[in-house]
Order: C-alpha cells, then structure tokens, then sequence
C-alpha cells in the first residue's frame, strides 16, 4: 500500500511537470499555471488508481478526463477563464504517444519489408488503442460542458 | 443608446467582429466566440449580434432598428495563445460590470500583451516536461536525460522558425526532424534500454491537443464545420511530424525498422 502512495506521489509530480510546460507552449497566463500542474496531477492519480483496481486502460481514461472536466467547469466559473486552458494541459500526460509512435513505425515497416501477419497485428493492436484513448479524452472532456450546457447561458 | 446612427453602429460592429477574429486566430472554442460577440453587442446597446463562423474566415451582422450592418473578415490562423483569449474575456465582463461605451473596447483590445513567457523558461520546461513524459512511460534514467535535450533544442528549433514566421506545417516537419535526431542518441550501442520511449517522447511538444479538443467540443456543440476544419488541422499537423520524424529515421538508417 505505502508502495503504491510513494509511486503515485512521485509520478504526480512529474505529471503536474509535463503539464505545466505544454501550458507554457499555449501560453495560458500566468495564474493558471498551478490549476494546470494540480489538473495534470489530478487526471494522471485518478487514472493510475482506476487501473490499479483493474480497470481498463480505455475506460480509466475515460473517468479521469470527464473527471478533470467537471473540475476544470467549476474552476472556468470561478476565475471566469475558458475552459480549455485548463483541460488541454491537463490531459497531457494521458496522451498515448507511445502507442501512436509504434503504430507510425508499424506501417513504415509494411511499407519497407514487406507486410506480414505479425506486422499487421502489431499495427492494429497499437493503432486501435492510441486512437481509443484519444477517442475516450476527448469525449470525456466534452461530456461535462455538454451535461451543463442549456441555450442562452454563457459557458463560462 | 436608442440614437445609434449609421456610423456609429458600423464601428460597434468593426470592433465587436475584431474581438471576434482575435478569438478564433488564437483558438478559442466557436461557443465562446458566438457568445462573446453577442454580449458585446448588447452591451455596447445593438439589439442583436448574428454570427457565421467557418474556419477561414467570420461574417458577422449587428442589428439594431431595422438597420443592418454587416462585415467579414478573414480568418489566419496563428500559434495558440491563451492569454489573448482570456484578456479579451475580461475586457467583455469589464465592460457589462461598468457599462463603457465603444471607445473603451477600441483601446483596450488595441493594448492587448501577449502573455509571452521567458524564452529560455519555456524551452527548459518543455524539455523537462517531455522528459517527465517518458518518465511516466516507463524509461530509464538515460533516456529520461536524452529526451530532455532532445526536446529542448527542439523547442528551439520550433521558437526560431516561428520568429521567421513559416507555415506551421514546415515548422512541425523541421523540428520533429531534429527531435528525431538527437533523440535517437538513445539507440547507439544501447545507452538506453528503452528506446522507443525517448523517441516517442521527444516529439511530444508537437502534440495538436488544442485542434483536436477544440474540433471535439465544436462538432458536439453544432458547429460542424469548424469542427471539421480544426480536426483537418490537427491531423496535418500530426502528418507534418510524422514526415519529419520518418525522414531523420531514413537518414540514420536506424536498425529495427
């Protein structure tokens, strides 16, 4: 148990880190940098604890984003910034980046080698999950705004 | 405000589609785009605000007496800037709180600062934040530093192309080129034993989240077209690095692929 908290600790920080310099690319204001440090924080523990209770990586991702969304909607309203500042940075460190890669490296392989069953498999497997985990953050982002969006309100 | 002649209502609009164009050049979602344009317009005392947005460009009418004004204006997408969206979000809840006039919105949004972080700042935390990537991935230690470089001096890279002010599409090739080359340090005689890790995590500052987030909230939202636009967007920008990356790849001839 104390095992798990160390680890989350320690990957928590490194989570609010990568947030914070993906903020600093789309240069949010200053005052928002720690909401996107603790969003990153928040949506990589959250993800980490789904899975260690033996859910799947998709529906983990899923949680943790429509999570950061409700709280990114309360913060929007509260310091009457949009609500994306917060979220994009936040979900960063969610990306599949690594199975996005090894997908691109499959198909430049088919393409050099010569396409073989293995290859194929490879490339699907990995393709079909970078693409599931984008697909469950960014309807997991949207969920919220579009549960608390009624006609003639204001979104922030 | 009932005695709006001609003149005046077209600069309430010039200005009011002016805010508008900022918003989406530096990517703000449609929504707030509309809805922004519509609360400047009551508040600045037009009955009504109609906007149409597609992705090159916005047209936009204020109504007011049976009098129509009505302008376009091209739309060219720039580097994502939030601050500049936020500024703008406060001048309009600035000016329904203290009830200014036009005048006001002309020299405020004319004095709007980008909010630009310290140059070295911001490459430093890019580096450490694509380092902290691959840290969450699972590296060792050496690729954690090799990813830091690599993405820093891409950074750099990315900085000084967009001070010459190329297209963002040459911008992304060239600086995933570079990432791609210097993190591939990673593969010589086995430095790292996790690789794949530290070249995927060094073109992770090239990420498009905004464009596919924003196309996301935008299509769910009834604007499909600008929905379409930024998704067309983000998935060039994701084949400009993919380019760039399989180049430098070519190059070195890395084994395993």
């Amino acid at each position: 148990m104390s095992d798990l908290f160390l680890k989350l600790v320690i990957e928590s920080l490194f989570a609010s880190i990568a947030s914070v310099g993906f903020a600093m690319v789309f240069n949010v204001p200053k005052h928002t940098l720690t909401f996107c440090a603790l969003g990153g924080a928040i949506t990589h523990t959250t993800r980490t604890i789904l899975l260690d209770l033996g859910m799947g990586i998709e529906l983990s991702t899923f949680i943790a984003a429509t999570f950061i969304g409700i709280i990114a909607l309360y913060w929007s309203r509260k310091y009457i910034i949009p609500r994306p500042v917060y979220t994009v940075a936040s979900i960063i460190p969610m990306i599949p980046g690594t199975y996005a890669f090894s997908a691109m490296i499959n198909l430049v392989d088919m393409n050099s080698h010569g396409v073989t069953p293995e290859l194929i498999e490879l490339f699907i497997h990995n393709g079909l999950k970078a693409v599931a985990i984008l697909g469950a953050i960014s309807f997991g982002l949207a969920l919220p705004s579009l549960y608390f969006m009624r006609l003639n309100r204001p979104v922030i | 405000m009932k005695d709006l002649n001609y003149q005046k209502q077209s600069l309430i609009t010039r200005t009011i589609i002016k805010s508008a164009v900022l918003m989406s050049e530096f990517g703000a979602e449609s929504i707030l785009i509309e809805q922004t344009a519509q609360r400047l317009g009551k508040a600045l005392g037009v009955d009504s605000v109609e906007i149409s947005l597609i992705p090159s460009a916005i047209v936009l009418t204020t109504l007011h007496d049976n009098q129509c004004v009505t302008t376009t204006r091209r739309v060219h997408h720039k580097p994502i800037n939030m601050s500049i969206v936020c500024e703008i979000q406060k001048i309009v809840i600035n000016i329904e709180k203290q009830r200014y006039d036009v005048s006001y919105l002309v020299k405020a949004l004319k004095d709007i600062e980008p909010n630009y972080y310290n140059r070295w700042l911001v490459i430093f935390m890019v580096g450490l934040a694509c380092a902290s990537f691959a840290y969450l991935q699972g590296s060792d230690w050496n690729a954690f530093f090799i990813t830091l470089i690599a993405s820093a001096t891409a950074m750099f890279v990315r900085q000084e192309l967009a001070k010459r002010r190329f297209v963002l599409i040459i911008t992304f090739g060239v600086t995933a080129f570079t990432a791609t080359l210097i993190a591939s340090i990673s593969q010589i005689n086995g430095i790292s034993s996790t690789p794949n890790i530290a070249l995927a995590s060094s073109v992770l500052l090239l990420a498009p989240g905004f464009s596919f987030v924003n196309s996301f909230l935008d299509a769910l939202k009834g604007y499909l077209m600008m929905g379409w636009g930024r998704w067309m967007e983000g998935i060039l920008l994701t084949i400009a690095t993919s380019i760039g990356i399989i180049i430098a790849m070519a190059i070195l001839n890395i084994k395993g692929w």
